[in-house]
């Protein structure tokens, strides 16, 4: 749609932070919150999820957000979407944004496809008569044949996250973050997915994409950024970022193993003649 | 809506929302572009910045409370198209799964006078003249209470994996519910009807038409709860289970099912509990109502237009409170 020559970024992060309060989880209840009134429970209240992030994606760029679980992937692309409000640093996002971030789990299980399309583009924001004129387009793309007007509760979990990939797609967006993505579905679309990704990154569209396929990282982002425990552990070229993240999960595999075995050890033998 | 950048003080971190493609000079950043979804997607966006833009200033500073109701109010106009959905998908669940689909809504409240009728008349041989009537004005409209409160109650949680993956402002989701109940109440006016021109065609009368009117002061009402009961929930899960019992005592505590001048009988010695039982918003719609519908007369507009003013009130409270909290939902959740 646009054509290059921009000088501002699509995303601007700084310093950003996120803290989550560990005493207010969805398990509180009145009784709950009495008995920490009474006794404050040890232990931190609050961890940074994310802390001291900063990077800029420009249009036409793929960024990819790597590491390993827990390491705060998900809170970032939920800020960027502006789902999670930052509590320090700054944000800029430039443009409309299409963030179906876990494609598909937010659809509606006893609605139909086509209903679903409809109020996920409602949710999006995204005018009815503009999203009836894409309905055709996202039908075709999903590629669900009679399964469209079907609940989605009747769905494999390939065909939701085809029609979840349709839809954030079909929204042409100039900011697309996408969440573990690409991990379903058969191989005809991921070859067709694959091309629609690089459509979008040719029409100067801004991707942040996280995944555990490190093939994609390769292949389709153009960088990378290893996030480990909230912060930038390292950013670069997307092979020697895959590179370096598997050096660490290496190595924090054998730690683990060193772990495992050290406890082994260190366990009594069981009681003889029991 | 831009000038957010301007607000930001010298030197601390940068514009916070920049219209897409600023950079351009031939295209004034102040246009919205052809396409309109792209500018409601805008507009919502920049909200967020500008609440995050203030959180960035100054750590703990929120909207103020008149900002943050215009922007309660400004959420649900724009996302009316959103909120029909939601009705719309509730509406498609409600009869899909059963056999009798969308005739359980003329169904249910019938069964529910046959009991009441059964028990009341029969059993406690409550007499007054055509109480079949009498207690269907009052079971009407309080399904459409029950079942948007509680529908409130869990319209935000319910929805949790959506609001972990959009931005979208989550009061469309309370006011969705309270919505949907106008649909059921809607439905209840035909078997309403059929009653009266088989039994009772001597209660048709004009003042029928003023039910509209009731019912705007108790949608207003049935709103405030909504929006603050869907909020506390997120919080406290025990909401429910406690608004269910809230909900029957008040029930039985108000005069749906006998009339108020019982109350009156009754109290005659403790002047000051009948006059809490008629500070019971509930007691001046189930007269309202029986007004209108039992008594062919009109309601005590001054008792109505004060619960109106009331609610009004209250409703603009829940609305801040629900604005305040919001930003933590996705956290919480």
């Amino acid at each position: 749609m646009s054509s290059g020559g921009l000088a501002v970024p699509a995303i601007e992060v700084s310093g950003l932070g996120v803290r989550y309060s560990l005493r207010l989880t969805k398990k509180t209840t009145v009784h709950k919150s009495f008995v920490s009134l009474l006794h404050r429970p040890d232990g931190p209240s609050h961890f940074w999820a994310l802390s001291d992030v900063s990077f800029t994606v420009t249009h036409g760029e793929s960024l990819a957000v790597i590491g390993p679980n827990g390491a705060g992937k998900s809170t970032l692309l939920q800020v960027l979407a502006g789902i999670i409000q930052p509590s320090t640093g700054d944000i800029a996002v430039r443009g409309q944004i299409s963030s179906l971030l876990t494609l598909g789990a937010g659809f509606d299980q006893d609605l139909s496809g086509r209903d679903n399309i409809l109020l996920a583009g409602a949710f999006l924001g995204i005018n009815h008569r503009e999203m009836v004129r894409r309905l055709p387009g996202i039908i075709e793309f999903a590629d669900l044949g009679q399964f469209i007007d079907a609940a989605i509760k009747t769905y494999s979990s390939g065909m939701r996250a085809r029609l979840g990939f349709a839809i954030a797609t079909a929204v042409d967006p100039d900011v697309l973050l996408l969440d573990e993505v690409l991990s379903t579905g058969d191989q005809v679309f991921r070859a067709k997915s694959r091309g629609r990704i690089i459509e979008l990154m040719g029409s100067a569209k801004a991707i942040v994409m996280v995944t555990h396929d490190m093939i994609w990282v390769t292949e389709f982002c153009n960088r990378a950024i290893l996030l480990e425990k909230g912060r930038i552990v390292a950013e670069g070229e997307p092979e020697e970022i895959v590179a370096l993240h598997q050096e660490h999960s290496e190595r924090a595999r054998i730690e683990r193993e060193e772990e495992v075995a050290r406890l082994l050890a260190a366990t009594p033998a069981p009681l003889p003649g029991r | 809506m831009y000038r957010v950048a301007t607000r930001r003080a010298p030197g601390l971190g940068r514009a916070v929302l920049a219209p897409p493609r600023a950079g351009r000079p031939n295209e004034p950043p102040s246009r919205p572009s052809g396409r309109d979804g792209d500018w409601f997607v805008l507009l919502f966006w920049a909200h967020m910045s500008t609440k995050s833009s203030a959180q960035t200033l100054r750590h703990t500073r929120r909207p103020g409370a008149p900002a943050a109701l215009a922007q309660g109010f400004r959420d649900t106009w724009t996302h009316r198209r959103l909120t029909w959905y939601l009705v719309r998908a509730d509406l498609k669940k409600h009869g899909a799964d059963t056999v009798l689909g969308n005739v359980w809504w003329v169904l249910d409240p019938l069964l529910q006078l046959a009991v009441y009728t059964v028990m009341v008349s029969v059993i406690f041989k409550y007499n007054i003249e055509a109480y079949p009537l009498f207690a269907f004005a009052a079971i009407l409209p309080w399904k459409w209470f029950s079942s948007s409160t509680n529908d409130a109650i869990t319209s935000v949680v319910s929805r949790e994996r959506i609001i972990k993956q959009v931005s979208f402002p989550k009061i469309v989701l309370p006011v969705a519910s309270t919505v949907g109940g106008i649909v059921n109440f809607a439905f209840g006016m035909i078997p309403l009807l059929g009653l009266m021109v088989i039994f009772y065609p001597a209660h048709l009368n004009v003042t029928l038409l003023l039910i509209p009117a009731v019912a705007v002061v108790q949608f207003v009402f049935t709103l405030a709860l909504a929006v603050a009961l869907g909020s506390l929930n997120v919080f406290y899960r025990d909401v429910g289970n406690l608004f269910r019992h809230v909900l029957r005592i008040w029930f039985y505590l108000s005069p749906a099912l006998y009339t108020a001048d019982r109350i009156a009988e009754i109290t005659t010695n403790h002047a000051i509990i009948g006059k809490l039982f008629a500070l019971n918003p509930w007691a001046i719609l189930f007269e309202s109502y029986h007004d209108v519908i039992y008594y062919d007369r009109t309601p005590d507009w001054a008792q109505l237009g004060s619960l109106l003013l009331i609610s009004i009130v209250v409703l603009c409270v829940a609305v801040v409170f629900f604005k305040r909290v919001e930003p933590a939902f996705a956290k919480v959740l």
